[in-house]
């Protein structure tokens, strides 16, 4: 095949794993109005749930847990579940917390969990990560086409996420949560129980970014700590806020510009040191991007749509 | 249907409310004045269960609610209005009544599992309202965008649309001109034909004096008269906090 085009769709296949985390993140912060910095915590989770499982057992000079080999199947819905999971716990403190008080304790959050992952050998093998995670389904493949059914198989998984999400979003549940995001003490009146409300999408949303963290791996054949510093958070964000908060197609749209733009830049032929130039330019382009669509498009590239028309 | 009973409420130092007691029965309007500060707010915070009471006890239909929140005395069939009306600023104004639907069904794991068609009853009728309050052609609209009185008027079309037993009302008539105020009375009056129970605090002495069966003055977090509407023009303590000496 021809290279562009495996360049191409290796590109779209890593946007749907942001896709899913953008969603994610679009039905907590854009719906529910809640200013979580620490989405990045349940990605990672959920990383490293499908990383010990699915991982061969660890070598001599490694370290981690389980390592059993397992279906791949097993990996995702661990990673689904310890996403939910640990989004409950962390969740128990810091929904008790409102707006900045709430971002602080997330990102927080999401740092001391990157700590453990680079600490914990016993657990992750510390700094120096996990390799050689063995894809799915690949030996039935030739590389080439295992790249397409990669694609296909990620952009259904995203647009089943899509679908669930949008289908909350304007259901009842998601009118609650937007009430809940304009004014909390009247959509108390509304019968609306907030705390009920703001757990269920955060666990929901955990075990979101815990299937796109699987997922991750499953691309990438290995995982490392500092794949889960709060740059994530921040891109993911960003990829929101160009896609237009509050509106889903909005979010799949944004994570996808996103993608593209901060990885084509790779794809130009440069010599060494302009490519590592390059590279540190690639944030500061991102940073434009974002200050542009701001100014021209302050909703974003889609704008939030209501319940009913 | 709604008795208070010895109701204290502190801030620190501050008493908001001291040793409240007052009756409300059913299907009548009863009004609530008093002075800046006298404790109007505080109390209904309380009744509503947005605030917790320091002593004394809310009965409610028979049940003892001062331990209750929110979203459950709202789901008692109690909903109260608050002083300023901002309404959901970013939702549009048929979906600020939607949230109110009666049988709303807020849960996640039933949102999540079943299909959800919009009740379409539920939009009629408040589509029906929209009609009846001359905000039909608004209901697509931000309430963001709309105008104060608009926002007043909203805020009853947003309560009928729960169903309440009984409505308490922070300060209906604040800053709302004749002509609204009007509007306004008759609404209620409406309502209360219906069959629904009103609590109303308010400034507007003349206004509360229509419109109430039976009236309780405040001031400095306690009751200082009760009375019907005539009684309480006529009551010397009343006319010495209103209008000094
Ligand atoms: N959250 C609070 N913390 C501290 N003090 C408060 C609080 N809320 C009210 N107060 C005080 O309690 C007293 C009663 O206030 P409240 O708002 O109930 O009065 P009000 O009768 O509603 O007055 P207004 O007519 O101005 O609305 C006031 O002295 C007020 O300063
Ligand atoms: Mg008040």
């Amino acid at each position: 095949m021809e290279g562009f085009l495996i360049f191409a769709i290796s590109i779209l296949t890593l946007a749907f794993v942001y896709v899913i985390l953008c969603l994610a993140l679009n039905i907590e912060c854009g719906v529910a109005g809640m200013w979580d910095l620490g989405i990045v915590s349940y990605f990672g989770v959920g990383a490293y749930s499908y990383a010990i499982i699915v991982a061969p057992e660890a070598a001599s000079y490694q370290h981690y847990l389980f390592g059993l080999e397992s279906n791949p199947i097993y990996g995702i819905v661990l990673a689904i579940i310890l996403g939910g999971v640990s989004a409950y716990l962390i969740g128990l403190p810091s929904l008790r917390l409102r707006r900045e008080y709430f971002l602080i304790t997330t990102i927080a959050f999401s740092e001391v969990l990157r700590i453990t992952f680079s600490n914990e050998n016993w657990l992750t093998n510390g700094v120096a990560g996990i390799y050689n995670i063995e894809q799915p389904l690949k030996s039935y493949f030739s590389p080439d086409n295992y790249i397409v059914l990669l694609f296909v198989i990620f952009l259904c998984f995203s647009v089943i996420v899509y679908k669930m999400v949008n289908k909350l979003s304007f259901s009842t549940y998601g009118l609650s949560l937007k009430a809940l995001r304009e004014n909390e003490a009247l959509a108390k009146t509304a019968r609306i129980e907030p705390s009920k409300q703001y757990h269920s999408v955060y666990v929901f949303t955990g075990c979101l970014a815990g299937f796109s963290g699987a997922l991750y791996v499953w691309l990438n054949t290995l995982i490392v700590p500092t794949q889960f510093t709060p740059n994530v958070t921040f891109f993911v964000w960003t990829a929101l806020i160009i896609g237009g908060i509050g509106n889903n197609r909005g979010a799949f749209l944004g994570a996808i510009f996103f993608v593209i733009l901060l990885e084509t830049l790779s794809f130009l032929n440069l010599s060494a040191e302009l490519a590592l130039v390059v590279s540190s330019l690639r944030i500061a382009l991102v940073g434009l991007a974002l200050i542009l669509i701001l100014r021209y498009l302050p909703n974003g590239l889609l704008r939030e749509k209501p319940t009913v028309l | 249907m709604l008795t208070v009973t010895n109701v204290d409420k502190f801030y620190g130092g501050v008493k908001a409310v001291e040793n409240v007691s007052l009756e409300v029965n059913k299907g009548k309007i009863i009004g609530l004045i008093g002075t800046n500060g006298a404790g109007k707010t505080t109390l209904f915070n309380v009744i509503s269960g947005f605030d917790k009471l320091d002593r004394g006890s809310v009965n409610f239909d028979g049940q003892e609610i001062s331990n209750l929140l929110p979203s459950k005395i709202a789901n008692l069939g109690m909903i109260r209005t608050f002083q300023t009306a901002t309404g959901f600023p970013r939702l549009t104004v048929l979906e600020n009544l939607l949230v109110f639907s009666e049988n709303n069904n807020f849960e996640f794991y039933k949102n999540f599992l079943n299909k959800n068609e919009q009740n379409k009853e539920q939009i009629e009728k408040a589509e029906n309202l929209l009609k009846k309050f001359g905000l039909f052609e608004k209901k697509n609209q931000w309430v963001v965008d709309l105008s104060a009185p608009e926002l007043k008027i909203l805020e009853f079309a947003r309560a009928i649309m729960g169903n309440p037993q009984i409505m308490l009302l922070d300060e209906p008539a604040a800053g709302v001109n004749p002509a609204l105020l009007e509007q306004l009375m008759e609404i209620i009056q409406e309502l209360n034909g219906e069959g629904i129970t009103f609590l109303i605090v308010d400034h507007n002495l003349r206004f509360i004096c229509d419109i109430s069966d039976f009236i309780y003055v405040m001031n400095d977090g306690k009751l200082i008269a009760q009375g019907k509407p005539d009684e309480i023009v006529n009551n010397e303590l009343v006319i010495e906090t209103y209008i000094g000496k």
